[in-house]
């Protein structure tokens, strides 16, 4: 058996500890534990683990059907410890809808936090999201945003970003992988003029853990979009996906921002902003860009450009010392004082 | 038998009796390895560690760790030339970290609040060791000596401890004080016994020594004048560089020349040159075969840099690249040098060679030249063991070849650097100690340093490196203290620099991001000196602990 | 207190009474007055509850789904499209073994559009795994309702309370309500062991794989057949508080020696009921009224058939190119049974078609024919059709075609 030496009390005669006991005295909150089925290296197991821990247990989850619906609950397991409904792919908005009214109803203290994937969110359960916001239920609404249908198979969603290969947007001779752009499901969600709609990426858990405390603590809909490499679906190396979605954010790709009643309120700057070329490289479903043809060319100036738009877009070209910036956001100290 | 429940439900937390242990392929090992400034301290410091309690503010403690290594800091770091800085990998990220300002302030904080030296009284029938010479050297092996649990007798031919220190850097980079103070309370310690005025050869006898004692350690140091002469040819006057120092030393002056040229590129070049600036020379020269320190410079002086760019903001000129060619005498008085430019080149089998440069010839009129190009031994009383070498040749313990002997410092030939002396004086104490059948207790590291590209920078914020005060130039008179130190804002804020190379630093990285709750945060110290613990029944192997480990102390290995 | 009430009006008034915490509802057409008399309560404060006013059909029966997972009592209201738009979540709802109440108001469903009554709505989700009473008359509607809530919570199965659209839902009839009393003796409190408690974090909604779904389906299957004693024993219990009865699993109306019966479900009964008293010339046909149809009633059906050598089974839905759908179960229930009936099944009245009187005599009719007609669409006017469309009556006589 594992065993690591004076590592938290009780301990036994010897000194040791079993690592099970550990885990039961971990100091952080643990909504979600492992033993799930995700991919080695799934962003979005990550992202799920980095909102639970921080929105505590005073929490009920609605989940749409998805990756992270299928790998966390194949029954008899489990890797909830916050309770969790799955119902169906469309309607998590609707079902977080139903828990927030009954709790209300019954006088039960407990935030609900909807999660689902970018098809249920920015496809077929944003009927029931912008329902749901629409009544300003009391939910934390997290969008883990992997930017294809992964669970199905990679198939293009409406969050798939411009020129990404999927199954059903397939690079070719005549295709350079999907032809329109990524949904600015943020800004549409923001539109409904609700308290709080911000980006994260599990790049910056700091950051990601400071907005979802923020909007626990907001009586009302919030949303929040994070952005979660799938190392399958993205074709990059499972130890990469931190460094991919970082690059996604320092690229000015997957901007990080907050919109207040539809009002911008915060960025993340970007301290030393990095060509698209380093985030597109990093993962297959763009290698057919890095082909020295005219069509491809352009597709990288054209994906820069939409780099550049939202540099502008929300001025997140850093200017100098910014500790909220991408430099700054989650700079590690030593004894982990970030998470004080 | 498991039975299928109303609904299907789950039990919070099931999932981890699925063990995805079984899935991995490689795993993830915590590997701790050097820091480089660790590596590179000759004294064998662990910067990493006291930098770390400095941090936190715990002043007292980084100090208790620090002289661990090298139990004279407020000397060291002024005078030490800081390889570690040099090899620190902040240095290729921003700036490296002001270690040596660190470990100063450290040794004046600990004199100016009298910290205790963290060392218990040694038994009264402990080993008695002897150890001659009071110089970095000595004074560091009797110091791990009686950390070691021996008692000492330090045996040292001037009337203060100190050797070089006291007797010939200049107080402006060095305060005398600070010397005796330290080295002072150094020798106060119970178990150390202070024998000034005593002289090998002349007061004491190393066969003497060598019979009374358990061990002997010489640490005498490198102080006679080596010959110097251009084609035979010396001036009448001739002084040497090193006597010159401790001259201004002793008596607060010298023989002040208009225009001098002094040679050599060492720190006792550099300092003479600034002391004749402050003795009130005209034109102060300093002649020199090496270039400027710098990167990609293949034969850089050996002064300090910043020693070198303050003796030139004095007004010091600095002839780089430049030999002696001729004296040119008025009767035996020096009236003029001939130089010429020269440089190292590679010759036919590659070795780099002083190629002069013909035609490059000019003439320097100069009142005083003054060679500074390095001191040979002393071997009065020890010349059975120098069998007429000009220095002790010691293993890498410092033993000589002779039982019970063991030597260190500049009577070694070594570096030439206080810190490394007081490396080979710890390294020394180490071996008398095992020779003694003793526990040592001493720990020195030769792994291979953790290597930059093996740390994520994306973690680490750039900040300016933390400088203290410097006189300008003209308010350096005298002895006054030239450069000022950290405040302990400055110096806690400066050690937060420290990148924690090769260490875990308890950043929470691995914890906060492993998707498989894998990686468990111990409240104490796991047994390998981390703060986590990976649970290899759920660790997938994905590696992405690893990969955003800042300090390069996760690896991933091959599945066993 | 008797009181004339429109159809949804009493629904809504009775769903009033059973304390729900949520209701959720959306106004898909066609659409009743029950949600609409509900948010009425509300806003008078006669109703404290979450109303809240989804955005579609399926987010109405998720939103009920999520409360009820919650803790909550929870009800909806739908009909026709607004059913079959709901029709994931139902099986879900009924998969997840949540009760709940939902009252369908059946209609036709499209195309064509037709906003009118008959039964292909609930038909469409028999198969999701919910409850499902019909009920004769809006008293029944009433008292079912309220039934409704202790079955669902009894049995952890939700139901579906179908109501015929226009028919009853929007005719004004005398209602006798019962008090707040009589139902808060009858109906206690919602307790729902398995709902979402941070207390006790359980997960609901998990996957089963392949080793394990057939016993899901075993036990939803069982549950809903072990339901038959639960809605009989809450009718029961139901007519010692309030002195009336719904029928229990099926209503059995006429004389003890006819030799030929109807089997039907919903408001059309009292029409066959009237018809049989005013045709004596008619044999008396012994009126057979399914109001469970989900758990299928077969042993009680059995029962009631027992010395009948005709039954007609008059359907309110179709299943194209197949047989009647609740003649085929009744056929079914009936096959090898000694001195079996001959079971004949009809449609009539699809898309709020008319159902006269006379709808009874052709029934009897039917029942007296020498030839069998394993399935028709008794009320086709095929002179409305074009030539090509008009398909002899023969060759659509059940499967034989």
């Amino acid at each position: 058996m594992s065993t690591i030496t004076n590592a938290g009390a009780p301990t036994r005669a010897d000194g040791t500890i079993s690592l099970t006991e550990l885990r039961e005295q971990q100091p952080r909150f643990q909504g979600f534990v492992g033993g799930h089925r995700a991919c080695v290296g799934c962003g979005q197991a990550l992202a799920a683990r980095l909102v639970t821990e921080a929105a505590g247990p005073d929490v009920a989850v609605a989940n749409a059907t998805g990756c992270l619906e299928v790998f966390s609950t194949a029954w008899p397991d489990s890797a909830w410890r916050v309770p969790w409904l799955h119902s169906l792919f469309e309607n998590a908005g609707a079902i977080a809808s139903g828990m927030e009214a009954a709790y209300k109803a019954r006088g039960v203290s407990a935030k609900v936090l909807a999660f689902a994937g970018d098809g249920g969110t920015f496809d077929i359960g944003f009927q029931s999201l912008s329902g749901m916001i629409e009544r300003n239920h009391n939910v934390l609404y997290v969008c883990y945003d992997n930017e294809a249908y992964m669970n199905t198979g990679i198939q293009r969603s409406s969050s798939t970003p411009h020129a990404a290969a999927t199954t059903t947007s397939p690079a070719g001779r005549e295709r350079l992988g999907k032809r329109h752009m990524k949904k600015d499901i943020l800004q549409i969600v923001a539109a409904h003029h609700m308290p709080y709609a911000a980006t994260a990426s599990v790049a910056y858990p700091s950051d990601l853990r400071k907005k979802v405390r923020r909007a626990m603590e907001i009586e009302g809909t919030t949303f929040l979009l994070v952005h979660s490499p799938c190392p399958l679906g993205w074709r990059h190396d499972g130890a990469k996906s931190v460094e991919v979605a970082r690059l996604a954010v320092t690229t000015g790709l997957v901007p990080i921002i907050e919109l207040e009643r539809g009002s911008l309120t915060g960025s993340m700057p970007i301290r030393e902003p990095r060509p698209v070329v380093d985030y597109l490289r990093a993962q297959g479903r763009f290698e057919h860009l890095f082909v020295d043809t005219p069509a491809a060319r352009e597709e990288l100036e054209h994906i820069q450009a939409l780099a550049n738009y939202n540099m502008e877009r929300y001025q997140l070209r850093g200017s100098g010392h910014d500790a909220r910036d991408t430099a700054g956001a989650d700079t590690v100290r030593r004894g982990g004082v970030r998470w004080a | 038998m498991k039975q299928y429940p109303r609904g299907g439900i789950a039990e919070p937390g099931a999932s981890l009796d699925y063990h995805t242990g079984s899935w991995r392929l490689q795993r993830p090992v915590h590997v701790h390895q050097a820091a480089p400034c660790h590596h590179a301290c000759p004294a064998g410091e662990d910067a990493q560690a006291y930098l770390a309690l400095v941090e936190q503010g715990r002043m007292q403690a980084a100090w208790e760790s620090l002289v661990t290594a090298n139990p004279l800091p407020a000397i060291t770091g002024r005078v030490c030339p800081h390889p570690c800085e040099s090899a620190c990998n902040r240095g290729q990220y921003d700036e490296a970290v002001s270690i040596h300002g660190i470990e100063r302030f450290l040794g004046d904080e600990a004199i100016r609040q009298g910290w205790a030296y963290p060392v218990a009284p040694p038994p009264a029938d402990a080993p008695v060791v002897a150890v001659v010479g009071a110089g970095p050297a000595g004074l560091s092996c009797a110091w791990h000596l009686l950390r070691a649990g021996l008692r000492v007798d330090v045996f040292e031919a001037e009337s203060e401890p100190g050797g070089i220190c006291a007797t010939a850097i200049p107080g402006y980079r060095l305060p005398p004080d600070t010397v005796a103070l330290e080295c002072g309370r150094l020798m106060a310690l119970d178990g150390i016994e202070f024998r000034p005025g005593q002289r090998l050869g002349r007061d004491i006898q190393l066969h003497e020594l060598r019979q009374q004692y358990a061990a002997v350690f010489l640490g005498v140091g490198a102080q006679q004048a080596r010959p110097w002469s251009i084609d035979g040819v010396t001036p009448g006057d001739l002084h040497d560089g090193l006597a010159l120092l401790q001259e201004w030393k002793r008596v607060g002056q010298i023989p002040v020349p208009e225009r001098v040229a002094v040679v050599g590129g060492g720190n006792t070049a550099v300092d003479l040159c600034r002391v004749f600036k402050r003795a009130g020379a005209k034109r102060v020269m300093l002649v020199t075969h090496s270039g400027m320190p710098g990167p990609g410079v293949p034969d850089p002086m050996r002064a300090l840099p910043r020693e070198l760019a303050q003796a030139q903001e004095e007004g010091v000129e600095v002839l780089t690249h430049r030999g002696v060619r001729r004296l040119v005498l008025r009767g035996e008085k020096a009236v003029g040098i001939e130089t010429v430019h020269m440089k190292k080149l590679p010759d036919a089998e590659g070795r780099l060679r002083r190629v002069a440069f013909e035609g490059t010839e000019s003439l320097l009129h100069v009142d005083m030249i003054v060679p500074a190009t390095g001191q040979d031994v002393d071997g009065r009383g020890f010349e059975e063991l120098l069998k007429g070498s000009a220095a002790l040749a010691i293993a890498a313990d410092g033993a000589i070849g002779t039982p019970g002997v063991y030597a260190g410092g500049d009577v070694t030939g070594n570096a030439g650097t206080v810190t490394a002396a007081v490396g080979q004086g710890r390294r020394a104490a180490a071996a008398i100690v095992r020779s003694l059948q003793r526990e040592a207790g001493i720990d020195w590291t030769d792994a291979a340093p953790v290597a930059f590209a093996a740390l994520n920078t994306e973690y680490y914020e750039p900040m300016r490196r933390h400088h203290g005060a410097v006189l300008p130039p003209a308010e350096r008179e005298g002895e006054l203290e030239v450069e000022q130190g950290f405040d302990p804002a400055a110096a806690q804020a400066e050690a937060g620099r420290c990148l924690s190379c090769g260490n875990c630093m308890a950043c929470d990285n691995c914890y906060t991001l492993c998707p498989d709750t894998a990686v468990l945060k111990t409240r104490d110290l796991a047994e390998d000196g981390s703060h986590y613990v990976f649970d290899y029944e759920y660790c997938k192997g994905c590696g992405l602990c690893a990969n955003e480990c800042p300090t390069g102390y996760i690896q991933m290995v091959v599945e066993p | 207190m008797r009181q004339a009430l429109e159809g949804s009006q009493a629904i809504a008034r009775a769903v009033a009474l059973c304390r729900p915490d949520v209701v959720s509802a959306y106004p898909i057409t066609p659409q009743t007055h029950i949600v609409e008399n509900i948010a009425k309560l509300v806003a008078d404060g006669e109703l404290k509850c979450e109303y809240v006013s989804v955005e579609s059909e399926h987010s109405a029966a998720s939103v009920a789904l999520g409360a009820a997972a919650a803790g909550a009592r929870a009800y909806t209201a739908s009909a026709s499209q607004g059913i079959l738009l709901m029709c994931e979540v139902l099986y879900d709802i009924a998969g997840l073994r949540i009760p709940m109440v939902l009252t369908c108001a059946n209609r036709a469903v499209s195309a064509p559009l037709s906003i009118w009554n008959d039964h292909q709505d609930s038909m469409a989700v028999r198969d999701a795994g919910w409850i499902q009473i019909h009920c004769a008359d809006n008293q029944e509607a009433v008292d079912t309702t309220i039934q409704a809530f202790r079955i669902a919570q009894d049995t952890d199965l939700p139901v579906m309370v179908c109501v015929d659209g226009f028919t009853l839902t929007h005719t004004l009839e005398p209602i006798e309500l019962p008090t707040q009393q009589q139902v808060d003796d009858f109906l206690p409190p919602f307790v729902f062991a398995r709902a979402l408690d941070p207390r006790k974090p359980l997960s609901i909604g998990t996957m089963a794989t392949p080793d394990w779904f057939t016993e899901a389906r075993h036990s939803h299957h069982g549950a809903v057949l072990a339901a038959a004693e639960v809605i009989a024993a809450a009718d029961a219990d139901w007519q010692r508080i309030t002195g009336r009865c719904g029928g229990g699993l099926l209503a059995v109306d006429g004389p003890d020696d006819a030799r030929i019966g109807v089997v039907c479900m919903g408001s059309i009964t009292g029409t066959l009921q009237d018809a049989r008293a005013a045709s004596p010339e008619l044999p008396a046909a012994r009126i057979i009224r399914l109001r469970s149809y989900r758990p299928f009633p077969a042993q009680a059906l059995r029962e009631a058939c027992a010395g009948l050598d005709q039954v007609v089974v008059l359907e309110r839905a179709l299943a194209p190119g197949g047989v009647g759908i609740v003649g085929a179960e009744v056929r079914a229930a009936l096959y090898g049974t000694p001195d079996a009936p001959r079971v004949q099944s009809v449609a009539a009245g699809l898309g709020g078609r008319d159902m006269p009187l006379t709808t009874y005599a052709r029934l009897i009719a039917l029942a007296q024919a020498e030839a069998t007609t394993d399935f028709a669409i008794l009320d086709v006017e095929l002179d409305k059709l074009p030539e090509a469309d008009r398909y002899a009556a023969a060759a659509m006589a059940g499967g034989q075609a």
